[in-house]
């Protein structure tokens, strides 16, 4: 009778497989699939890459506090602070990063950073595809991590004289 | 002062009566929190944080000013208190913005402190906060208005501790604000002890604003390089791409000498070490033009011509200038290169006091001599000559603090109507040039000219009856002046003398036999066997002086001269051709007068980027630790050591390493920043560290505290950071020389030297002082 229990065997294994061809597709269609982030799918809560942000008027968000620098635990974040003037106005408070850098060798996206920061200025987004064969592509700079300037601002938002001379193009 | 006994959180406390309550907690270990109470200041009590419960009294007190009477009971942790300081503290964050993280006062904030402890995380006041413009008042001290909670420390810290009055206040109630003496700047001595004192960021640092934040430096406590009082700064330095560069100086730590206290020089003047023009490649001369060249090649080709020099023209044909700003390790190790390696007496140094003549007038007097911290318990001042509020900013703080708090009693002496007179209870105005008169006279002798004879032998009386006085002389009395007084001094009762000297380490200098005729410690060359034992030679003959190196130069008898951080050339306005037929190597900062006309300049690394230690004018040696760092300097120590190497001279024997105990291997035993690296403070002082190293300084100060006597102190104390007093008595007899070869440079409060010209923040401050009246503005 040994023979019958076996394919009862193979048969309730192979009816599972039938059954769930019958089922919708789980998987994501990554990287084929459509959009920006070419089918992956992100929890609004996504720890990715960080995004410098912008306030209502374009002005960078980042006073140059030091405190995500100093709450990160692996020690990847690297800041330069300078005076604003009048002339060059580059966040809402006296003082601005010239130099922001985090290296993404070093980063374990904690998200402690986001949490020190009192102006939340720096915020995860969803990026992720930072391989690369290059590790000194890995140190991102301030303009990698800026946000995009409101566009719907237009003429309203406020730049400095230099950066409207150099208009940069940014990274989405 | 009888003792009371009083009972706080049921603790028995014990203090002579008079304290004050808060100071009589502070004993038994309980904070009591304040914003206005500050040592040493008069009473304010306007914050209100200091609030404790008294038994038997109806309402809560204020324990900065409340006296300590004998059986009280204090409560300082209750529910009625901690209500109370809650209250205060939102009433301050009423109207203090919310700006810590761009304020430099963020993370060393007391009221941030007092907010994480006492406060309320969230405001009844629903109002907007009254913004106004941060005011710029000086070009280091900036005022940001809306952040002043109103503690007046920094009115009563400018009147009182500086007797400078640049701060008061306008209105009243809640429309006070502080206010600067010129309606919208300040005219003052810069000292920048407002922003210090300051427990908020409502003034900050002209040259510190905005730079970094406190946690993200290192701290490190070292001696200031600029004038002879040796005040103990604290360097906060951070990376930079050419090393270590320093971003503020202050006072965070209280221990040295100078207490609270720090001038303009001391908190601002590091910024000489940041320039880039700083000399950061050794320079050759090459067809008549300075070219750079690697540091080998350029020690070698010094250390080649000198030893070819040595052989052919001798070492009388060669000499050596030492500095007022090297640590006391290089000024040993320089002499001691001169007389061993470079085999010559010709060694000299700008002299700024006498203190060979000092140390011969005192020769064999036991504890003649007053340290910093003296002058602020001594009952009793003499100064004659000098003006220490613009030369002696240390001095001139103690002696008014002194006069303020213990109610010395100072008698001034000197030809200008100097500031000081203001705390003076005798001030007598003499002629210029008459100080050594004056000497003559307190010695014992009589008035020549009768102008004067009432007001002198008054005073004489007064001053014999004195007991403890301290007499501090500047560079006027030289000589047989500084044996006279010496001789008056032995008729006062436990007298004591300062004698005042220029810069960083012109003491140093002079202790360590920078001298042509006098060894370290001021021993006579004729004494010296204890040195030719330990060195193996001495030359015999007494060397040339300054000037006499200089006129032998002229004559083309000076053939080789080695200047380290000097500047002959502008200090004695000489013609930059002088040293023309004289193989000239200057080791200095910047391209100076002297270096221009060098032909191998090799660049050094200035106080703040070495160790080893200073000693003051007033003769306390202090520890002195590498802050900055500028790549491509190296130590004056290591450029002699690498030189002697290069002309064939065994290193061993001029540095005695492998012997002592230290290995300097760069490693660090987990000290946190600004803290003494308790471990290897131990081991040095126990001698149980390895020294491996040829570029040690303690190595060297090893064979100084062996060879000169008055520098056996404690090496524990030394290494952990404190001043330690040197006894001129123990060293030998000293020498009387040419009154002429003297030459006092005369700095100001906003000068210092060749270093204080490459500081953008003195200039700067100068060049504000200078300029045209501003129009006045209404303050609000």
């Amino acid at each position: 009778m040994s023979v019958i229990k076996d394919i009862s065997e193979v048969a309730k294994g192979m009816g599972i497989t039938f059954m769930e061809m019958f089922q919708p597709t789980v998987v994501e269609n990554y990287p084929d699939g459509p959009g920006i982030f070419k089918g992956a799918k992100f929890q609004e809560r996504f720890r990715g890459m960080h995004v410098l942000q912008r306030d209502e008027n374009g002005l960078e968000k980042c006073v140059a506090c030091f405190l995500c620098a100093a709450a990160c635990p692996s020690n990847c974040i690297y800041i330069e602070a300078a005076e604003n003037t009048a002339e060059k106005r580059v966040s809402g408070a006296e003082r601005y990063a010239e130099v922001y850098n985090i290296d993404y060798n070093r980063c374990i996206f904690c998200g402690y950073c986001v949490e020190a920061c009192p102006t939340d200025a720096i915020t995860h987004g969803h990026g992720f595809e930072v391989a690369t064969f290059n590790v000194g592509a890995l140190v991102y700079r301030k303009e990698q991590l800026l946000a995009i300037k409101p566009a719907q601002m237009g003429d309203n938002a406020v730049f400095n004289k230099q950066e409207m001379e150099t208009q940069r193009v940014l990274p989405g | 002062m009888p003792d009371v006994n009083i009972t706080v959180d049921g603790k028995k406390v014990t203090a002579p009566a008079g304290t004050l309550l808060i100071e009589a907690c502070k004993t038994v270990g309980i904070e009591v929190p304040a914003f206005c109470y500050y040592p040493g200041l008069s009473l304010q009590g306007a914050c209100r944080m200091c609030l404790v419960k008294v038994e038997k009294m109806p309402k809560l007190q204020t324990a900065c000013t409340t006296v300590i009477s004998e059986g009280m009971a204090v409560t300082t942790d209750h529910e009625e208190i901690h209500q109370a300081r809650k209250s205060m503290v939102e009433l301050l964050l009423g109207n203090h913005p919310l700006d810590c993280p761009v304020c430099d006062a963020g993370g060393e904030c007391e009221l941030q402190d007092m907010t994480f402890s006492y406060g309320a995380s969230e405001s009844k006041y629903t109002e907007a906060k009254n913004h106004k413009e941060e005011q710029q008042w000086s070009p280091v001290v900036f005022f940001d208005r809306p952040r002043c909670i109103l503690c007046y420390r920094c009115v009563r810290v400018c009147d009182e501790a500086m007797d400078v009055a640049a701060l008061g206040i306008q209105n009243r109630g809640s429309g006070s604000v502080i206010a600067p003496n010129m309606g919208d700047h300040l005219d003052c001595e810069e000292c920048g002890m407002c922003i210090d004192i300051c427990p908020v960021g409502a003034l900050t640092s002209g040259a510190y604003r905005y730079k970094t934040r406190p946690w993200e430096m290192n701290h490190v406590a070292t001696a200031c390089t600029h004038c002879g009082d040796g005040c103990k700064t604290t360097l906060g330095v951070r990376r930079s791409e050419t090393g270590m560069e320093i971003v503020r100086g202050d006072n965070r730590d209280k221990s040295g000498p100078n207490g609270d206290f720090l001038c303009v020089k001391g908190r601002y003047a590091f910024d000489f070490a940041n320039r880039t023009d700083r000399l950061t490649q050794p320079l050759v001369r090459r067809n008549g033009k300075l070219v750079p060249v690697t540091w080998d090649e350029a020690l070698t080709y010094v250390g080649q011509k000198l030893a070819e020099i040595r052989s052919q023209s001798g070492g009388a044909s060669m000499g050596v200038i030492g500095s007022n700003r090297t640590t006391n390790e290089e000024n040993y190790l320089l002499q001691k290169f001169a007389r061993v390696v470079l085999q010559t007496n010709n060694i000299d140094h700008q002299r700024t006091a006498d203190f060979a003549a000092f140390a011969a007038a005192l020769a064999g007097r036991p504890d003649a001599t007053a340290s910093a911290r003296e002058v602020f318990d001594a009952p009793a001042i003499l100064l004659i000559g000098n003006d220490p509020t613009e030369q002696h900013p240390l001095l001139a703080y103690q002696i008014r603090n002194n006069v303020r708090l213990h109610k010395a009693r100072l008698y001034v002496v000197n030809s200008e109507s100097v500031k000081l007179r203001r705390q003076a209870t005798l001030f007598s105005q003499i002629p210029s040039g008459s100080e050594a008169a004056f000497a003559a006279f307190l010695a014992g002798g009589d008035v020549a000219n009768g102008a004067n004879r009432d007001e002198w032998n008054a005073l004489r009386d007064q001053l014999r009856k004195e007991t403890g006085l301290v007499i501090a002389f500047g560079s006027e009395l030289r000589g047989a002046s500084i044996a006279s007084l010496n001789k008056f001094a032995l008729s006062v009762q436990g007298a004591k003398l300062i004698c005042l000297a220029d810069y960083a380490n012109s003491r140093g200098a002079a202790d360590m036999g920078v001298y042509p005729d006098l060894l370290p410690g001021y021993v006579p060359l004729i004494q010296g066997s204890k040195f030719k034992a330990e060195w193996g030679t001495l030359p015999d003959a007494a060397g040339l002086t300054l000037p006499g190196m200089v006129d032998a130069a002229k004559s083309c008898k000076l053939k080789a001269l080695l200047v380290v951080g000097a500047n002959p050339v502008f200090r004695m306005k000489l013609d930059p051709a002088t040293f023309a037929n004289s193989f000239l190597v200057v080791q200095d900062l910047f391209l100076s007068e002297t270096a221009a006309v060098a032909d191998v300049v090799l660049p050094a690394a200035s106080a703040y980027e070495k160790s080893g230690t200073f000693t003051n004018t007033y003769g306390d040696v202090q520890l002195v630790k590498q802050a900055g760092e500028i790549t491509g300097t190296k130590s004056d120590f290591e450029i002699i050591v690498r030189i002697a190497e290069r002309m064939g001279y065994d290193v061993a024997k001029l540095v005695p390493f492998g012997s002592g105990s230290r290995a300097d291997m760069g490693q660090s035993r987990g000290a946190q920043s600004g803290e003494a690296d308790r471990h290897a403070v131990w081991l040095e002082a126990q001698g149980l560290e390895l020294k491996m190293n040829p570029f040690d300084p303690t190595a060297v100060f090893d064979e100084i505290q062996r060879l000169v006597p008055g520098y056996q102190v404690s090496r524990l104390n030394l290494m952990a950071g404190n001043d330690q007093h040197t006894r001129l008595d123990q060293n030998g007899g000293g020498a009387v020389g040419d009154p002429a070869l003297i030459q006092p440079a005369n700095d100001g409060l906003f000068s210092s030297g060749s270093t204080g010209r490459y500081s953008k923040t003195l200039n700067t401050v100068m060049e504000n002082r200078n300029r045209v009246e501003m129009p006045k503005v209404a303050a609000d």
